[in-house]
């Protein structure tokens, strides 16, 4: 039997990534939803970019450990080819394709000015994008996602971030919160 | 009074303040605000300057005269 260590950072690392990528969702969306009064919109955008820094880091030791472990055969190749890997190709294509989209965001904010900051905000669309895929890629390609509490996580992180995204579209941002006298 | 300063390579246009703050800031064709005026009376550009998500508003408060 070989060492599990990798084989089990690997899924350690996969369900953290996916609540990292969740909060990273929920801070983005207070920025401009603004469901909470007293939380200003520069502290969410300061926790927002300190939670992707995060989530990337938990991404990459997620696809460094999978890569070490011996138990799946996922080579550098399919880290970066989405479909390329052995072990149920959609599923793994689809945390592939978001990893790679979720670095493209990250990368687009420091160029934000260069790209221009509309087409940078409309960019950031792809963020629902990025968070379905990671959702679909944890549901079937995840060892745990059968299990009841990993089903609560996924459970728990669709409601969130649909909850707060209705919020967005649907409730006004409040104008002039209390200091317009 | 107030004097509104925007530190333009901060600003990311997402017009927060604008929508607070109309007569003050205004949303530029690239997409970043701009200043209608320097200096206000409107105590509207103090949410103006706590709604930028990129805290690139500065309002200081100066005497009338």
């Amino acid at each position: 039997m070989s060492d599990p260590t990798f084989w089990l950072l690997a899924r350690a690392s996969g369900l953290t990534a996916y609540t990292l990528l969740t909060l990273v969702v929920l801070a983005g969306l207070v920025v401009k939803a603004k469901p909470l009064a007293a939380v200003r919109p520069a502290a969410a955008v300061d926790v927002h970019r300190f939670l992707t820094t995060l989530a990337i880091g938990a991404v990459a030791l997620h696809a460094a450990t999978l890569v070490l472990d011996s138990r799946v055969h996922i080579g550098p190749r399919a880290l970066l080819v989405p479909g390329a890997a052995p072990y149920r190709p959609l599923a793994t294509g689809a945390g592939v394709v978001a990893m790679e989209l979720m670095l493209l965001v990250a990368i687009s904010f420091p160029l934000r000015r260069r790209i221009g900051v509309r087409a940078w905000r409309r960019l950031h669309w792809t963020t629902y994008g990025i968070f379905a895929l990671a959702t679909a890629h944890g549901l079937f390609a995840g060892t745990d996602a059968a299990r009841p509490w990993a089903l609560d996580l996924y459970l728990g992180a669709v409601g969130a971030v649909a909850s707060v995204a209705a919020w967005r579209a649907l409730v006004p941002p409040r104008l002039h919160h209390g200091r317009s006298t | 009074m107030y004097r509104i300063v925007i530190d333009r390579s901060l600003c990311s246009g997402f017009g927060s303040c604008a929508e607070l703050a109309p007569d003050v800031f205004e949303v530029d064709a690239e997409g970043l605000v701009a200043l209608r005026t320097g200096t206000s009376a409107d105590p509207g550009v103090l949410d103006a300057a706590d709604a930028c998500p990129m805290a690139a508003i500065s309002v200081v408060e100066v005497d009338a005269a």
